[in-house]
């Protein structure tokens, strides 16, 4: 049973949206796709996520198929409603249960102590109400009731909530909060090196500036077929500085959002959906150029980190990625020095870069540096409805990427192009891998 | 419509202090001779100029006497404020300095030749960067142009929202500056991003110039956010009236908004009902016009009045350019001398034809709704688009603020700064 969750989970936390071909009800979960990682690997997975699911990370976990869930769907009236716990005498309204039993012994009634029941409390997984939603249907369901509030306002609400500063609108009071704070703070810093405080002069600084045209002239010439190591280097570089941010698992998927140049080539061709199109091309160079580290020392990256099952298949499928990641945290400590160089990388032949990769990790991995990874989940979720409403928000378009980064990696330049992309993709990003992992391709951008 | 808030305030420009230190202030402007114009400067005037505010009282003079026809009198002040007057020095001695040119142009009736100099002197300094850097350092400093453009894309998102193809017709000189946040707001608004047509009708020849780079970079930044975009520039119209649905390449299938960006006062006065009309035309489903707060209609028939209100636009101006930028900026230099050849061309030319789309005779936005209401209806500003105005003012300095129209239809929001209201912004719909 352990077994088969945990591949049910790994499998979810990879693989597309299984409403295609999906078969309700969520029994059958035997799915080996390709790239789930092997026996070992998925094993030890079971192993912490068998840990982490009595606590009940409801929101830090992707959305796992509990064969005996309980799916409830509630009309959006009872979904809004705030009080739904009502006093029998005086018909008071309480948000909780807590509450209303704490005001029931003011009416001297014995109060109901909701005990754990010797029998197994049902796991409950909520549907959104919204028709057209995805979360919709039962194989979509969220596990919190807050969680699915929060998205029914998010999503299909009306934003009632206005950031001061800003003007920026938002449906959920906390998202509201949690922007107000950070407004205003925030520095963006453009490849040309300029730093504005003002979001609204940095987007069109950003669209004038001249870092965007050297990007594309410098890039187009790299991606010459002929120069394909160089290319592979170039992207390989970018993914290592990009990579440096502290990532949870929709961010990981930012690596293969490279810096600014690799966009222009894909630009220069498709000019639709060219951000979804950066993660097709960009995943076979770096597979191809990277040695695969050895096995354990992923393990050991994987169990460290609380979204195990997501980052299992990153991982497992770039290799070359994971072993520069936690094996260089020099380059970590220098980030801004790093993306900066990267015209030099340019020069470095495939193997140095390698060689050098590979000499920083025959040191051992620097624990702090994945505990710096502070995956902060549930932040994650307060900002998923991050859509920039307002024209001129001086707040971050990225959602976790905002605040979790600028915690830890301060002024990182390629955190600032990514912030620029539209947030309703990286909204999307979000939604799935901290849901089931994904719409209509796999982590790596394919099928 | 009574605001008297608009009205022009004399208290400003104080004529009739009577001040010990204007004789201080003359020898501390490092002119030479100031003794010598202080005396006659005594023997002229009769009462010193209050608070150093020493030119409006010589310009007011010096054009009173042109159009009186003093030929004496326009003489001896031409010289004063010769001696006095640096393009380089305080506020007063700057307008000083670009008002004597104006002046000195009407009386001497050169004004056409000088306006062809400094236009081409200023083409030759021109360049993308330039003019890149003049106006996003502008921007930085001071809500001039922002807030036109916050106002103008709001009313045009707002409009044209639910629709697919988007095709905006951009009359201005703003170099594109305006639709980087409206591209980033289409891509992150909704889930299905528009198709974004954008025809940029240039009118001065300066900013021709430059349109290849602008428009390459527009593409590309659409690339990035993500947005179908198409570009085209329209130029070389001897007159704005001129434009046909089919010279902007217009599709019937597309949502249609017109962007008039201190566009209107290029146009010769007599023509402006025409292009209204025209635009009107074009069917599109917002028109939002944003214009400078200044009447210079009435130089033909009054020749004071139109220069004090030049001369009360201008020394708002360049009071806010003063405060805005650090002092020894080279983008306010490039600004003001801006206004210098504006003020050339509406004091002292004369409307003749065969001009390129550079009459910069500016009208208050009452007038311009007048002009307007012929044809369109105006449309509020929501809630929201208020909001992101106050949001951006908060963003600059402190002096500025907004007004939103009083009245029934209410036709528009000002922008003021010091209390004094310097743009108007308005959005209209047939």
């Amino acid at each position: 049973m352990l077994e088969n969750m945990a591949d049910g989970a790994i499998s979810n936390g990879f693989t597309q949206n299984q409403i295609a071909g999906y078969n309700p009800p969520p029994l059958k979960k035997k799915r080996n796709l390709p790239g789930t990682p092997g026996k070992l690997l998925s094993l030890s997975l079971s192993l912490s996520l068998s840990l982490s699911l009595s606590l009940s990370f409801s929101l830090s976990l992707p959305f796992y198929d509990d064969p005996e869930a309980e799916v409830i769907a509630l009309s959006p009236k009872t979904l809004m409603a705030t009080n739904r716990f009502l006093c029998e005498i005086c018909g008071k309204g309480f948000q909780r249960d807590q509450n209303l039993q704490l005001h029931r012994r003011g009416h001297n009634l014995p109060w109901k102590l909701k005990q754990r029941t010797s029998k197994e409390v049902r796991k409950r997984v909520y549907v959104c109400p919204e028709k057209s939603c995805v979360h919709n249907h039962p194989s979509r369901a969220l596990g919190d009731l807050t969680g699915i509030k929060k998205h029914f306002c998010r999503k299909h609400g009306e934003k009632k909530w206005k950031c001061e500063k800003c003007a920026k609108r938002y449906a959920v009071q906390s998202d509201c909060k949690a922007h107000s704070k950070t407004c205003g703070t925030r520095e963006y810093k453009c490849d040309c090196g300029t730093i504005f405080s003002r979001r609204d002069s940095f987007i069109t600084h950003r669209a004038f500036c001249d870092a965007l045209a050297e990007e594309t002239a410098r890039v187009n010439a790299v991606s010459n077929i002929n120069d394909a190591a160089a290319a592979g280097n170039n992207i390989n570089y970018h993914i290592m500085g990009a990579s440096l941010v502290p990532s949870m698992p929709p961010h990981f998927a930012s690596i293969f959002k490279p810096v600014q140049g690799n966009h222009r080539i894909i630009d220069s061709t498709r000019p639709e959906h060219t951000l979804w199109m950066n993660q097709e091309v960009y995943t076979d160079p770096i597979i191809s150029c990277s040695n695969p580290p050895p096995s354990d020392y992923q393990l050991s990256w994987v169990l460290g980190n609380k979204d195990a099952s997501s980052n299992a298949e990153e991982l497992a499928s770039v290799t070359g990625v994971g072993s520069q990641l936690v094996s260089v945290p020099s380059l970590f400590s220098t980030q801004t020095v790093n993306v900066s160089h990267q015209t030099p990388s340019a020069n470095m032949s495939a193997t140095a870069l390698l060689q050098k990769a590979a000499q920083i990790g025959a040191t051992s991995s620097d624990p702090s540096f994945l505990g710096s990874f502070g995956v902060k989940c549930s932040s994650n979720q307060v900002q998923d409805g991050n859509k920039y409403c307002g024209l001129y928000g001086t707040s971050s378009i990225s959602t976790g990427l905002g605040s979790d980064v600028e915690s830890s990696v301060n002024d990182l330049s390629t955190l600032n192009q990514l912030q620029m992309y539209p947030s309703k993709r990286r909204h999307i990003q979000n939604e799935d891998c901290t849901t089931t992992g994904g719409q209509t391709r796999d982590f790596l951008g394919v099928g | 419509m009574e605001r008297t808030l608009f009205t022009p305030k004399e208290a400003r420009y104080p004529n009739n202090q009577s001040n010990g230190h204007y004789q201080l202030e003359m020898q501390s402007t490092n002119q030479p001779q100031s003794s010598h114009t202080s005396t006659s400067r005594s023997s002229d005037s009769g009462e010193p100029c209050g608070d150093g505010k020493w030119a409006s009282k010589l310009l007011r003079e010096c054009a009173r006497a042109i159009s009186e026809k003093d030929s004496t009198k326009i003489h001896h002040l031409l010289w004063m404020l010769n001696e006095l007057a640096s393009p380089y020095g305080d506020c007063d001695q700057k307008l000083a300095s670009y008002f004597l040119q104006a002046l000195f142009c009407k009386a001497t009736e050169s004004g056409q030749r000088c306006f062809k100099t400094l236009t081409s002197v200023a083409e030759k300094s021109h360049s993308f960067d330039s003019a890149r850097k003049l106006i996003l350092k502008f921007q930085e400093v001071s809500p001039w142009t922002t807030f036109g453009h916050v106002a103008s894309n709001g009313a045009i998102l707002e409009s044209l929202e639910g629709e697919s193809k988007l095709h905006i017709i951009d009359i201005s000189d703003t170099l594109c500056t305006q639709w980087p946040t409206l591209l980033e707001a289409l891509a992150t608004r909704n889930d299905e991003t528009p198709h974004l047509k954008l025809t940029v009708v240039v009118t001065a020849s300066i900013v021709r110039s430059v349109m290849k780079e602008i428009s390459q970079r527009m593409e590309k930044f659409a690339r990035l956010m993500g947005v179908p975009f198409e570009f085209n520039v329209v130029s070389g119209l001897k007159s704005l009236g001129e434009l046909t649905k089919e010279a902007l390449g217009v599709q019937e299938d597309e949502a249609i908004a017109v962007n008039c960006i201190g566009a209107l006062r290029k146009i010769e006065v007599e023509e402006r009902g025409d292009v209204v009309r025209m635009l009107s035309s074009l069917q599109p489903r917002v028109v939002t016009v944003v214009e400078e707060e200044a009447d210079f209609s009435s130089s033909k028939t009054d020749f004071v009045k139109c220069f004090e209100e030049c001369l009360r636009f201008y020394t708002l101006y360049f009071e806010m350019l003063e405060e805005s930028f650090i002092p020894t900026s080279n983008e306010r230099l490039m600004l003001e001398r801006e206004c210098s050849r504006s003020m050339v061309r509406v004091l002292a030319c004369e409307d003749e034809k065969g001009h390129d789309g550079d009459c910069e005779r500016r009208e208050r936005g009452s007038q311009w709704s007048e002009r307007l209401k012929e044809v369109f209806s105006p449309v509020g500003f929501s809630d929201d688009c208020v909001d992101d105005v106050k949001a951006l003012l908060k963003r600059y300095r402190t002096g500025w603020s907004h007004v939103l129209t009083q009245g029934d239809d209410s036709s528009g929001i000002y922008l003021t700064w010091k209390d004094e209201a310097v743009v108007w912004a308005s959005a209209w719909k047939p």
